[in-house]
């Protein structure tokens, strides 16, 4: 039997299905926020029991952006270990580790949110405070995921060890890749909490270097954008493949690709702050030509999978310009929800471009134009695939079937988000070009000429929000068929394999050392002289502000 | 490459058996539609 067809043994499903639980209860909590901000927005409702609009959006930000993706993010890609390098016993316990940790660390963050102690949105600027807890437990996250990240390093070396010589399998490659480049993140942010945060919040510190806090969270705020949609990359180059019956188009441009993504992800930080002051310019630009060299991977990972689905169909016998394309699998939401996440990734793409162009970044800086932009990738790219993924993954885990029914529930779920997100993403990117800002609350502020331009944008956003929720009630009630009910069976794990006569991939692309040591030369050359400026020359730190919001 | 030697043409043919005229236009299509959406912006942001 195949390996995709071999089910994962009990002790390793339930370690994989664990953070896929914790995945789904987020999408329902996070969702309902987002829902409830639009609806603030649109100006016809007020929240209820004096609920504090930044709460919401401080929990929305924090549950969806950093609690549903990292645990969606760690289960899929411990399972992608699973099945192709195993884990062994004792990796799986530290494995459950990792999980009890970053599941903790969560709970103290969402409780501490929920109290409104921390209404300080996911980025948690400076000089907003919030309770320590909130801080800690975001800490607990972090450590949690390292002790993910340093499982996922020895799964592949032992794997190497005993297959000395061979290639590593692709998967297990990216995600090793991913790991590596979210360790280098995050350091960043352990050491902005750790050193400034923590300490300030707990009155240790009087003032906090407002400056240096938001260059180390952007240092790991970029990489976080890419944290997420790797996996979603990892889906599009090894597993769509065997969904549409083809084979990998290459396994080299693959890793080349990755291994792109891992150099020129985090050395760009800056560009999410080019209207900040206090930073040279000149290293706001150098930031900003290293964040253009993100293009290339991403182009090669475009023109990656078009040639994909024209090889698989010329091989099935299609010999018209575009004939393979009418014959993909529609019909499997396997390949539907992530190729809908494809298309999106062309006008997120194009955003992220326009965003990170140095002068015109002004203007959509601080505009709604930003959360239609993210909106575009993580909240459609990024979930359509995770999407696409569950509907093999849950089952195969359970081992249970994707019914036809649930298949079909599943594709109406891929439009009914499809179109939801094109009204809200939509809405929200014409009216920050139109000068509306993003983050705050519904005001009317004193009745400028411009702001009554924006109001039919904000009702749109309420009507694509109120549909995205229920894309998320159907997907919720999917993984609930898929986790406890749908009829017992075996779904395939589908992992694609590489053409017969494929060429051998260069073995330099294995060379680990090479590529961290770019990564580190790359990073401490776009980082250390404006790091130094900062902490030589910044504005005196700043108090903690509880207040308007905050504490 | 001499004409006449088919080891050495074997490379060549593989290379091009599988047809990515598809591919091409697409990439093409994706290529003008950042531009378009680029220049758009910027003369946006020039008319500010």
């Amino acid at each position: 039997m195949s390996k995709n067809y071999l089910l994962f043994s009990k002790q390793e499903s339930r370690l994989y299905m664990a953070f896929m639980h914790v995945t789904f209860a987020s999408l329902l909590i996070g969702g309902l926020m987002g829902l409830l901000q639009t609806l603030v927005r649109s100006g016809k409702f007020t929240l209820p029991f004096g609920i504090d609009y930044y709460t919401l959006l401080t929990v929305h930000g924090v549950i969806l952006g950093l609690v549903f993706t990292t645990f969606f993010i760690i289960g899929f890609q411990n399972s992608l270990m699973g099945k192709t390098v195993g884990i062994s016993d004792k990796q799986r316990k530290a494995a459950w580790l990792a999980f009890w940790i970053m599941l903790i660390g969560t709970a103290m963050a969402a409780v501490t949110i929920l109290v409104g102690q921390a209404s300080v949105l996911y980025t948690f600027y400076a000089p907003l405070r919030a309770h320590p807890a909130f801080y800690i437990g975001l800490t607990f996250v972090v450590v949690g995921s390292w002790i993910a990240a340093f499982v996922n390093f020895r799964q592949l070396y032992v794997w190497k060890k005993a297959h000395k010589g061979e290639k590593s399998p692709l998967l297990a490659f990216m995600v090793v890749i991913n790991m590596i480049m979210w360790f280098i993140a995050t350091l960043g942010l352990a050491a902005t909490v750790i050193v400034q945060f923590i300490p300030w919040s707990l009155g240790y510190a009087e003032t906090i270097n407002v400056l240096l806090s938001r260059t180390l969270f952007w240092y790991f705020g970029h990489p976080l954008v890419y944290f997420w949609l790797l996996p979603a990359y990892m889906a599009w180059y090894a597993i769509i493949p065997k969904i549409i019956g083809g084979k990998i188009f290459s396994d080299s441009l693959a890793r080349l690709a990755f291994i792109l993504f891992l150099m020129f992800s985090i050395p760009v930080g800056l560009h999410h702050q080019l209207t900040e002051p206090g930073i040279d310019p000149t290293w706001k630009f150098i930031q900003v030509i290293l964040t253009f060299m993100v293009i290339i991977p991403s182009l090669m990972t475009a023109f990656s999978l078009f040639a994909t689905f024209e090889a698989a169909g010329r091989k099935k016998g299609f010999t018209s310009l575009f004939g393979w394309f009418k014959k993909l699998p529609w019909k499997d939401v396997r390949f539907l929800a992530p190729f809908i996440g494809m298309l999106a990734f062309i006008p997120g793409g194009a955003g992220g471009i326009i965003n990170a162009s140095y002068q015109m970044n002004a203007l959509v800086h601080n505009t709604i134009w930003i959360t239609g932009h993210f909106h575009l990738t993580v909240a459609t790219t990024v979930v359509l695939t995770f999407f696409g993924i569950t509907y093999w993954l849950v089952p195969h885990l359970t081992g249970r079937r994707l019914t036809p029914k649930l298949n079909k529930l599943g594709i109406i779920q891929a439009f009914v988000w499809t179109l939801g997100m094109a009204i809200m993403s939509g809405s929200m990117h014409i009216q920050g070009l139109i000068g509306g800002p993003r983050r705050s609350s519904f005001s009317e502020y004193a009745g400028g000429e411009q702001v009554a331009t924006w109001l039919n944008y904000q009702l749109a956003q309420a009507v694509g929000g109120t549909i995205l929720f229920i894309g998320i009630i159907l997907m919720v009630y999917i993984f609930i068929q898929l986790s406890f009910f749908a009829p017992r069976g075996v779904e395939e794990f589908p992992i694609a394999d590489e053409e017969e006569d494929a060429e051998k991939s260069p073995k330099i692309l294995e060379n680990w050392y090479l590529w961290i040591a770019i990564t580190i030369a790359l990073i401490l050359f776009a980082y250390t002289i404006p790091m130094f400026d900062i902490m030589r020359h910044s504005p005196p730190g700043s108090v903690p502000f509880d207040w308007p919001i905050g504490r | 490459m001499g004409k006449g030697n088919p080891k050495q043409q074997q490379p060549s043919q593989n290379e091009s058996s599988i047809n990515l005229k598809g591919t091409f236009i697409s990439v093409m299509l994706l290529g003008i539609f950042i531009l378009i959406a680029w220049f758009g912006l910027y003369a946006l942001f020039l008319s500010r």
